[in-house]
């Protein structure tokens, strides 16, 4: 493994090809990132238990341990660092199993480089972006209807006292409609901010999150309060009881 | 294959629906033939009746006889004959005999049939699956050194490079392309390995000119990876096998050895040959990465990774020691590997049948 360079954003690259590897490293410091390497899925997941990162560009087929393996490990454990899925199979099918095992981006070998460079940029950006949103006192807690959320610790204690561990994409989301209280969010506009432009092919995905979030927050999921559907556009997201 | 598979579903369904004819026509002969029996012991029992009848209104038992002969008369009473009662049994048997023959004949077939049907859609299916993950693996193997190429190449557009920079992107790009050269041959060659669609001679071949050959063309490799390779195969020892396929084995596990000494950054790889119980053996040992005591069987089979940089390193295309196995099985003779355990070197084993001593 190399090692880091400090200040700028910190990657760690997790591929058994040595030219992939060194190419994708090259690349990446050459856009004044900090990069870390690992061949296969044990180093990975013993590199990122000891230290931590902004994003890993995460292959799927590793030697020891496949990358979808270490990125649900990962997640278990609750390490939330954005993972980008570099892999040989780019079939629908397994676009989702990637990030259904909490990636946050999917990239098919052979890609273009510029595409690879974009889409850490945006995975890096919403991080950014939910990292500022969450830095003070005030914007790193949202309390509504009783439930309190913790977004720099991904935690939650929702009206019954329950305490629930929120995934990345949930508090996201969260982040998303309790910066626009009362606002009608367009679902299109929840996937773009949440995910980035093309990683899923339909909205029917952020409609499940919601239905999630309903599940965790609302006292009676069926009859919500405060995640409000907006038929048609989106939905609407209230700190006060809608009653 | 899609017609194929619908042809046989069908054959399948209708011998299954034959099944239930057959069993269904023993039901029916079953219950015509009980109804057939108690119809006749019915008959049977109104001529006793009438046999009784006509004694009581005072006809001879002659007469009774003679009009009723199936009917036992004695003390002036009638009865059912014992003969008439055995009879009655044995067509009952003489029935059921007849169509469980008949029915379980048929049914034997129609397993039978059912048998070979569901086992052909099996194997058909098995085959299936195995070209699915052969293309996946092949796809697989192809797409990781074609994304490199790709990435090398855009960096090169990309970035202002210096020299050295760019001499490095040219080399990782030709080893890139060598890569995917060796991995179209060797698919090539395991594909027609597998379909046994080649023409292997059984001649005499000099072991030491072969490892001679293919261990000249490798020195210069192994000296720039710091390997000392050594040779050690008597001159006199003459196997019977296809040349080419000699060539192919040697070079494969070769290659095989330099891949595992490298992942360790250099160390020793020994070609040693002996004649034994009428067979040639030729070792290659090498002080590389070895593999786990479990690992030996994997070792030959398509595709296996064992260690990320070893034996099957970023260069192997996973085919070379499947290819090893099957020319020798295809030739008469045996390949086997061993290693103590990971970090521990490893050492195969050819054996090919030595060829009969030539007259001076």
């Amino acid at each position: 493994m190399s090692t880091a360079q400090v200040s700028a954003a910190r990657t760690l690259v997790v591929e058994d090809d040595p030219h992939l590897a060194a190419g994708l490293a090259e690349n990446l410091r050459a856009e004044g990132y900090a990069v870390d390497t690992a061949a296969d899925g044990r180093l990975a997941l013993a590199w990122l238990r000891e230290n931590s990162c902004e994003l890993v560009v995460l292959d799927v087929m590793l030697p020891h341990l496949d990358g979808f393996t270490l990125c649900r490990t990962l997640r278990e454990e609750g390490n939330n660092t954005p993972v980008l899925f570099l892999t040989a199979r780019g079939d629908p099918q397994d676009r989702v199993l990637g990030l259904e095992a909490g990636g946050d981006d999917y990239l098919a070998k052979p890609f273009h480089l510029d595409e690879f460079l974009l889409r850490v940029r945006a995975i890096l950006r919403r991080w950014e972006w939910y990292r500022k949103a969450s830095a003070t006192p005030q914007s790193a807690v949202l309390r509504f209807g009783g439930n309190e959320v913790d977004f720099r610790a991904f935690r939650a204690r929702s009206w019954n006292g329950a305490a629930q561990e929120l995934t990345e994409k949930e508090a996201m989301i969260l982040k998303v409609l309790a910066e626009r209280p009362g606002e009608i969010v367009s679902r299109e506009d929840l996937l773009e901010r949440v995910w980035g432009y093309d990683v899923f092919p339909s909205t029917r995905t952020v409609d499940n999150f919601i239905l999630r979030l309903r599940k965790r927050f609302e006292r009676d999921p069926a009859n919500p309060r405060h995640f409000l559907t907006v038929w048609g556009v989106g939905y609407r997201f209230l700190i006060e009881d809608a009653a | 294959m899609k017609t194929t598979k619908v042809f046989q579903m069908t054959a399948l369904l209708l011998v299954i629906v034959s099944v239930i004819q057959v069993g269904w026509w023993v039901y029916d002969q079953h219950d015509y033939s009980t109804q057939k029996l108690r119809d006749a012991r019915i008959a049977y029992a109104r001529e006793v009746a009438a046999a009784q009848a006509l004694l009581a209104a005072g006809a001879s038992a002659a007469r009774v006889h003679a009009l009723l002969p199936d009917v036992s008369i004695a003390d002036g009473g009638a009865a059912p004959a014992d003969a008439v009662d055995a009879a009655f049994v044995q067509e009952r048997h003489r029935r059921i005999n007849q169509y469980v023959w008949e029915s379980g004949f048929f049914l034997f077939a129609l397993a039978l049939c059912v048998g070979v049907i569901s086992r052909a859609l099996r194997a058909e299916t098995k085959v299936l699956q195995e070209q699915d993950n052969f293309l996946a693996l092949v796809s697989h193997q192809f797409k990781t050194p074609l994304a490199s190429l790709q990435l090398s190449l855009e960096t090169m557009a990309k970035r202002q490079l210096s020299a050295e920079q760019a001499r490095t992107l040219i080399d990782r790009m030709l080893v890139d392309l060598a890569r995917m050269e060796t991995m179209v041959s060797r698919i090539l060659d395991s594909v027609r390995l597998e379909r046994g669609r080649v023409d292997l001679k059984s001649e005499p071949v000099e072991l030491a000119a072969a490892v001679g050959r293919v261990v000249g063309q490798f020195e210069e490799r192994a000296r720039q990876e710091r390997i000392a390779l050594t040779t050690d195969v008597p001159r006199d020892l003459i196997v019977l096998a296809d040349p080419l396929a000699v060539d192919v084995v040697v070079r494969n596990l070769l290659e095989n050895a330099l891949a595992a000494v490298a992942a360790v950054s250099g160390g020793t790889v020994t070609f040693a040959a002996r004649a034994a119980n009428g067979e040639v053996e030729l070792s290659v040992r090498d002080s590389g990465v070895g593999f786990g005591a479990n690992d030996s069987a994997r070792l030959f089979k398509k595709f296996s990774r064992l260690h990320p940089g070893g034996g099957s390193s970023h260069n192997g295309t996973g085919l070379g020691l499947f290819i090893v196995r099957r020319l020798m099985q295809l030739t008469g003779g045996r390949v086997s590997a061993h290693s103590v355990g990971v970090g521990q070197g490893a050492l195969f084993v050819l054996s090919w049948p030595a060829a009969p001593r030539q007259p001076v």
